[in-house]
């Protein structure tokens, strides 16, 4: 509690500071609105940033979307061309094929997350000796660098030096291959991410009340029944978190597809931010980019518009 | 969940820990082999690293190591991550703390809508975000530079910031600063002298938490720096773009070197790691 302490004799100096303050009635009045304002000029600065990196970003990039613009022209003298961006967008196979694979992935990586997530919870939550061990080398996976750990699991899976393609005894080009590659990228993330939800699972089940586990086991509950009937109700707008911050956060895959197929072979793994960067950072059509970047937006609007409902009903979540 | 160590015989209860052993021991093997082995690859000659079958016993080699810790390629872009998750994370506190400090304690207009855009910069796709944001800086010649990437990550460094914090102040006790403030102390002065010294696990795991996302990230910097200014994970991708080549003793050395520092972060704000995650959705 020496905190405390430290917050006791700061107060003690503020005592001094503020009967100095008191003497002079002009500064007093300055002062005293300047005091009325703290919540605004204590926001300012974020606000201010918010709208810097943010705000004005979108808001031109809304604006790129519907001009023909290259990035030799100005900043405003592109041509206005409507909604042509957009149409093309609508009729290009490679973005609505992206459209399809991002939304297959999220899927797929989010319910493999989950499961894996809320098995590895349960496990660390029986309390047993060593289990903080188990607790701390779980969750290894999901420190380290996105980047680099797509990076290890590319030499894993390499087809002639990889020790995959040895202990199962194949020589499968894993990410060489229309049909392997989106699984084997969605194992590497369900490998890196099940911890994740493990974690926050595990802070749920840590949480809950212990009184009806404790009846059910007097009454003569299974832990089966125990399971399926207490704990996993209980333990549901957790598991609503979870299902939603994943969902936001796969739908803008990046990194690991990046390294390991960087939208390949023949655009198997194109999730949308793939398309987005490879339209505006490799053929530098900026405005298309705009275009899909807006769609992408809107789509993730939507989630993130779930997102806030479910919080907003669930106050004490 | 102590409960179920009631169910059932003394017998029924052994069996029982020991298959939940079985499958932690079994999943430890599964989720620690990759980084194991890669560890391993890092400790091994080239000769070693290309011996099949594998080689499983060997005498450990720094020679890949040192030759990382060497290059100048290397050293720069560990500079250049130091530096800017540094920037991003000393920016979004200074920043973002006093916004928290502020949207805990005092009702004001306007609050739901900042924090509301807070979420909304959390969540949505970092892509949509960086091509305008590319246009922008290129045409007032900020890309490439250090400070475009500092700005960059507060995209995500500053909602984190807010959130996390929010939670602290929230859970602080508001008589010591209403205290001061009966002593005359200005709402200024009892943020910095009584509230922020109280705070400081806080604001320790909120830096923590922030240096982690900036050190990680790939995207912004992808775009943003040039072969000068690249970060580390940036340096990482260039190495496995296209074929992945013979020289894994030294890829998986730096990958090594790139990934220890977040992992020292995390345990060190380990108690703190939920309330990240979930950007306070759930209250850790």
């Amino acid at each position: 509690m020496h905190g405390a302490m430290g917050g006791g004799s700061a107060a003690a100096r503020l005592g001094t500071a503020a009967r100095r303050a008191r003497a002079d009635p002009r500064r007093r009045s300055t002062s005293a609105w300047l005091d009325r304002q703290f919540a605004r000029l204590a926001v300012l600065p974020t606000t201010v940033l918010m709208l810097l990196v943010f705000g004005v970003p979108l808001l031109f990039s809304l604006y790129l979307s519907f001009e023909g613009w290259s990035p030799e022209q100005s900043l405003f003298s592109g041509r206005f061309v409507g909604t042509d961006n957009y149409q093309d967008l609508l009729s290009d196979h490679a973005f609505l094929g992206s459209v399809a694979i991002t939304f297959g992935y999220t899927a797929i990586t989010v319910a493999s997350e989950l499961l894996v997530g809320l098995g590895l919870a349960l496990l660390l939550d029986i309390d047993l000796p060593w289990i903080s061990l188990f607790r701390t080398v779980l969750i290894l996976p999901m420190m380290i660098t996105p980047v680099v750990a797509a990076f290890c699991w590319k030499l894993l899976l390499d087809p002639d030096h990889g020790i995959v393609n040895y202990l199962i005894g194949s020589n499968v080009i894993w990410l060489g291959r229309p049909d392997t590659a989106l699984l084997s990228v969605a194992v590497v993330n369900l490998w890196q991410n099940a911890p994740y939800v493990a974690i926050l699972l595990l802070a749920g089940l840590r949480s809950l009340p212990s009184e009806p586990i404790e009846a059910a086991a007097i009454d003569g509950a299974s832990r089966l029944q125990m399971f399926w009937h207490i704990t996993l109700p209980l333990l549901r707008p957790y598991i609503v978190v979870a299902l939603l911050l994943r969902t936001i956060f796969e739908f803008r895959a990046f990194d690991n597809i990046y390294v390991m197929t960087n939208g390949g072979p023949a655009n198997s793994t194109m999730v949308l931010s793939m398309f987005t960067y490879l339209t505006s950072f490799v053929d530098f059509d900026l405005s298309m980019g705009a275009a899909a970047s807006w769609a992408m937006l809107l789509m993730s609007m939507a989630l993130c518009g779930l997102f806030i409902a479910v919080i907003r009903r669930r106050e004490p979540l | 969940m102590s409960a179920p160590s009631r169910v059932g015989s003394r017998r029924s209860r052994l069996v029982f820990a020991g298959g939940v052993y079985l499958a932690l021991i079994a999943l430890t093997v599964v989720f620690l082999f990759p980084l194991v082995w890669i560890v391993g690859l890092s400790l091994k000659t080239r000769l070693q690293i290309f011996t099949m079958p594998p080689l499983l016993v060997w005498r450990p080699t720094l020679e890949n190591y040192a030759g990382v810790v060497h290059s100048a390629d290397f050293v720069q872009a560990f500079t250049n991550s130091l530096l800017v998750s540094s920037g991003a994370v000393l920016l979004s506190m200074i920043v973002g703390v006093p916004a928290a400090y502020a949207i805990a304690r005092f009702p004001f207009r306007g609050r739901s809508l900042l924090f509301f855009g807070l979420l909304a910069m959390r969540m949505l796709p970092a892509i949509a975000v960086l091509v305008p944001m590319y246009v922008l800086f290129s045409k007032i010649g900020l890309t490439t530079t250090r400070l475009s990437v500092i700005l960059a990550y507060t995209t995500f460094s500053l909602p984190l910031v807010v959130w996390i914090m929010r939670g602290f102040f929230e859970d602080l006790p508001r008589e010591l600063e209403e205290s001061a403030w009966v002593d005359g102390a200005s709402r200024y002065a009892a943020f910095v002298r009584v509230v922020l010294p109280l705070i400081r696990p806080g604001l320790v795991a909120a830096c923590i938490l922030c240096l982690q996302l900036a050190w990680n990230d790939f995207l912004f910097a992808a775009v943003l720096t040039n072969n000068a200014t690249r970060t580390l994970p940036v340096l990482m991708a260039a190495f496995s773009s296209g074929d992945t080549g013979v020289e894994w003793g030294g890829m998986t050395a730096s990958g090594v070197l790139v990934i220890l520092p977040v992992i020292i972060f995390s345990f060190a704000a380990q108690r703190h790691l939920v309330a990240g995650l979930s950007s306070g959705a759930v209250k850790g």
